[in-house]
């Protein structure tokens, strides 16, 4: 049986075997006094490119290319050697030139939204489908309109049995924001937020003031603020999963043109130079 | 004939008029892919089969005047000619029609026929470079047809082949004929073959039951000529004529136990004589639980909170001597045992599985006989054999024990037969050397798995929500390749961290088929697996297969006209949009599999087989 851990230690052995042999090659130029830097930038661009090649799998669908899954394996092992070189290639230490600082601030940025991108893609999954109901993330600010008008019509029917105000006035001045639409996403990335908390808790403290009609109405009430809850839980984490791409993809381009730049530069002043 | 075309002058605004599709626009004669052989019955060729068996025996006055017998034969069948030697049916494919030989005769190739002698036509799938260029020639709308094609345009222009739904099987040439077509088993005795004399009706068993072809066919007179029926028609036909119902019913009975019998693995690794054989047929029962068209009623108790076991027929219950091996022919049974006052699931058995194959084992030459350790019930509609116990003990028995004597069997084949066609799990220890077999996953997803009868599924599209990342790849995937709609919903029932998505799941009985009154749907014959997929030029939008599906995999979608802007077909008679069938095809036209399982970067989207537990049980421990 191939199981995800066995397939991660082949990956990570392999891929430090790789690292081991580039560490020497590189090294050994470096001994034999040839331009070190310069054989790992080469290698760093190549590494760029077939890195970037993976969003260009994705869009070509059809022909029959590796699987999606096998080019991330590449991506993310490939990725971490690409650092590895970069840092020959810096030679472990912060750029002075103005070109060269912001090609490494872009680089550092992509890597470290790289490594972001990785953890939140094996993290939120589960945090996902471990609560409320499955939803697609375009679904959900509808789902959200529905629910205050779930709310409002439940509020109306409060008022109808004893002209109690209790209810209504509860869900102007507190509820109407909170189902207005996405609240607390940063909060509720770490925890449930305190505006949800002191929600449920109003809820609770003002059955005693309500008849048991209006405590059912409250009941649910209590209910849909459960919902919109998990629906805002799934909201933020959706959206992490699916903005953080909207990061790494253009630091990717960016790079690449910064790369470019660089490149053209570094052969001009060799060739000047010569 | 019905349907006939009208051409689209009124245009308004963003609509394009088309007539809406009816039944018998493409008649089956025109539906072939070889063009050659495209033509319509003649009125001589109608009266002729009308005046022969079994239509001459007919109460014309019995159909309905929309369903005329007349009809049914212009339109649901069509005359196909054979040389000596040409395969008309193949074992193992999948097979949409009957035939009815008017001329010549057949063989049935019962075994030893070398499947390689067959060949099978390549399927017609997009180049690379075609799959490349569609990318960016996608139509921005979608659901953009070509609406020059269909049928109701001009019959005769359709080229039927290029909807790439029916690659060509008719002229297959089975080498060495001579050999294959001797009466009796021939030379070397490497073949068995049944002749099938004029007026024979042959191949019913497999369209009327969507289950594969059991036997080769193939023409044995140099001009054979054959009446192949497509089975909406046969249906048609034995709705209205009792006779002909009783026949098909009888042909259906005997064929399917002969050839459920000699298909079983444990039958064959007994190697009985023919008179064995014979005797086996003949004291063999053949029963049916459950309904054929269970889907209806699943439909209807899955909304209510009805204990679906109350539902299910028992066809050996737990605790009762075993009185026979049963075998599955066709459908899904449901296994369960008593825990402490209900009964728990603990698995399925399906086509070609056996039940009571260990107390059988266990009892022979036992004084104290083993009750059955588990309950077997009909899950919606299934069909079984049974052998009793004393032909297995007189004639079963008997020959796996020399088999495995003689060394021909290995020791754990029994074991191995257990496993892979059984009860999945071995409770009670008959033979101490083989190990516990169990499905290796949580019993509760058994439970639904059962409950929501998809183990019926073959290529059921399992997402892993725990690896998920909600990116939609596979569905943006499988929209380029499909006129820019994707052909599967990202939503479905959840069990654990694991959903079942709508997305067809190409069932073992795939009871969408039985309702489609022009065929549209069917399975891919020739080099295909039996995928279940829809032709386009045939498909009526009657929703029929849509109503059916017990998983709503099926959606109905309106159409555009690619010559007139993209703009959505009409039809103009009652201004109603143009809607075709649409669902997964696993992705058959193109190279490489199904596309949402290649494009998830996450190994969170499999397409699994249900009948496979071995590798269910690797992917859920994974």
């Amino acid at each position: 049986m191939r199981t995800f851990s066995s397939r991660r230690t082949k990956a990570v052995v392999s891929s430090l075997i790789v690292a081991g042999f580039f560490s020497v090659f590189i090294y050994s130029f470096e001994l034999m006094q040839k331009n070190a830097v310069n054989l790992s930038g080469w290698i760093l661009l190549a590494l760029a490119l077939v890195l970037t090649l993976f969003n260009a799998r994705k869009k070509l669908t059809y022909p029959p290319l590796i699987k999606s899954s096998i080019w991330l394996q590449f991506h993310v092992y490939i990725g971490w050697l690409a650092l590895l070189i970069f840092f020959f290639h810096t030679q472990w230490q912060i750029p002075n030139g103005p070109l060269e600082s912001v090609l490494y601030i872009i680089f550092m940025l992509l890597a470290l939204s790289g490594i972001l991108g990785v953890f939140v893609t094996r993290i939120l999954p589960k945090q996902l489908a471990s609560r409320g109901s499955e939803v697609i993330y375009e679904r959900i600010p509808m789902f959200v309109r529905q629910l205050r008008e779930q709310a409002e019509q439940l509020v109306l029917e409060s008022v109808g049995y004893n002209n109690s105000t209790i209810l209504s006035l509860f869900y102007q001045q507190s509820l109407e924001s909170y189902l207005s639409g996405p609240s607390g996403l940063t909060a509720k990335i770490i925890r449930r937020d305190q505006e949800y908390l002191q929600l449920q808790s109003e809820l609770k403290a003002l059955h005693r003031y309500l008849t048991e009609e209006e405590c059912d109405i409250a009941d649910q009430l209590s209910a849909i603020v459960e919902t919109k809850d998990d629906l805002d839980f799934h909201y933020v984490r959706q959206g992490v999963l699916k903005y953080w791409l909207f990061v790494h993809i253009p630091l990717t381009y960016s790079m690449l043109l910064f790369a470019l730049v660089h490149l053209v530069l570094v052969q001009a002043f060799s060739i000047g130079l010569s | 004939m019905a349907g006939e075309t009208k051409e689209n002058q009124a245009q308004s605004g963003t609509l394009s008029t088309l007539d809406k599709p009816k039944r018998w626009d493409l008649p089956f004669s025109q539906d072939l892919p070889n063009e050659a052989e495209r033509r319509d019955l003649t009125e001589t060729e109608l009266d002729r089969l009308l005046q022969s068996k079994p239509f001459s025996a007919m109460d014309l006055d019995k159909f309905p005047k929309s369903l005329a017998v007349r009809d049914i034969l212009r339109n649901d069948t069509r005359i196909r000619k054979y040389r000596s030697g040409d395969a008309v049916v193949s074992a193992g494919d999948y097979g949409n029609s009957a035939f009815l030989i008017l001329e010549g005769d057949c063989r049935a190739i019962i075994e030893g026929l070398d499947q390689s002698a067959l060949g099978r036509t390549e399927r017609k799938r997009h180049s690379v470079m075609g799959s490349l260029i569609k990318i960016f020639n996608n139509p921005k709308l979608p659901e953009v047809r070509d609406a020059q094609h269909y049928p109701q345009m001009d019959n005769k222009k359709l080229q039927a082949g290029a909807s790439g739904n029916r690659p060509g099987i008719s002229t297959v040439f089975v080498q060495d004929v001579p050999n294959v077509l001797e009466l009796s088993p021939d030379a070397f005795d490497a073949t068995k073959n049944n002749v099938m004399p004029q007026g024979s009706l042959f191949g019913e068993l497999s369209a009327l039951g969507r289950v594969q072809r059991s036997v080769t066919v193939v023409a044995a007179d140099p001009t054979t000529t054959l009446l192949e029926i497509r089975w909406q028609g046969l249906r048609d036909l034995m709705k209205y004529d009792t006779a002909l119902r009783e026949h098909v019913n009888e042909l259906f009975r005997s064929h399917g136990l002969q050839g459920a019998l000699q298909a079983s693995p444990i039958l064959a690794a007994a190697d009985l004589t023919q008179a064995q054989w014979d005797q086996v047929i003949a004291e063999a029962e053949f029963e049916t639980y459950g309904s054929y068209d269970w889907y209806g009623s699943f439909q209807q108790i899955r909304g209510e909170s009805v204990d679906p076991l109350s539902q299910e027929p028992i066809i050996a219950k737990e605790g009762h001597y075993p009185n026979g091996l049963v075998l599955i022919r066709a459908g899904f049974g449901r296994l369960s045992e008593k825990n402490g006052d209900f009964e728990q699931t603990f698995g399925y058995v399906g086509k070609g599985n056996v039940y009571g194959l260990e107390e059988l084992l266990h009892n022979v030459d036992v004084a104290e006989a083993l009750p059955l350790q588990s309950t077997l019930r009909a899950a919606g509609y299934t069909d079984i054999v049974r052998i009793s116990t004393k032909t297995f003990e007189d004639l079963i028995y008997p020959g796996l024990e020399a088999a495995r004597q003689r060394g021909e069997l290995s020791v754990s084949f029994l074991g191995e037969q257990i496993k892979r066609r059984s009860e999945r799990r071995v409770k009670i220890d008959i033979n101490p050397t083989q190990p516990e077999m169990k499905a290796d996953f949580d019993p509760s997803m058994m439970e639904f798995l059962v409950e929501n009868r998809l183990m019926n599924g073959t290529e059921t599209m399992m997402i892993d929500l725990d690896r998920c990342t909600r990116c939609d790849d596979c569905v943006r995937a499988c929209a380029s390749g499909h006129d820019n709609n994707p052909r599967f919903v990202r939503h479905g029932q959840i069990h654990g961290h694991y959903m079942i998505a709508n997305a067809c799941m190409h069932c073992e009985d795939p009871v969408c088929m039985i309702g489609c009154p022009t065929g549209a749907i069917h399975r891919t014959e020739g080099e295909g697996k039996g995928e279940v997929v829809i032709n386009d030029l045939t498909c009526i939008g009657c929703g029929s297969c849509a109503n059916s599906c017990p998983y709503e995999n099926i959606r109905m979608v309106n159409v555009r006209d690619q010559s007139n802007q993209s703009a959505v077909m009409v039809d103009p008679v009652n201004a109603r949009s143009i809607v075709k069938a649409t669902k997964c095809d696993l992705c058959v036209d193109h190279h490489g599999g199904p596309a949402c399982e290649r494009a998830c970067p996450h190994d969170a989207l499999k397409r699994v087989d249900m009948n496979d537990i071995d590798l269910l049980s690797d992917w859920f421990n994974r």
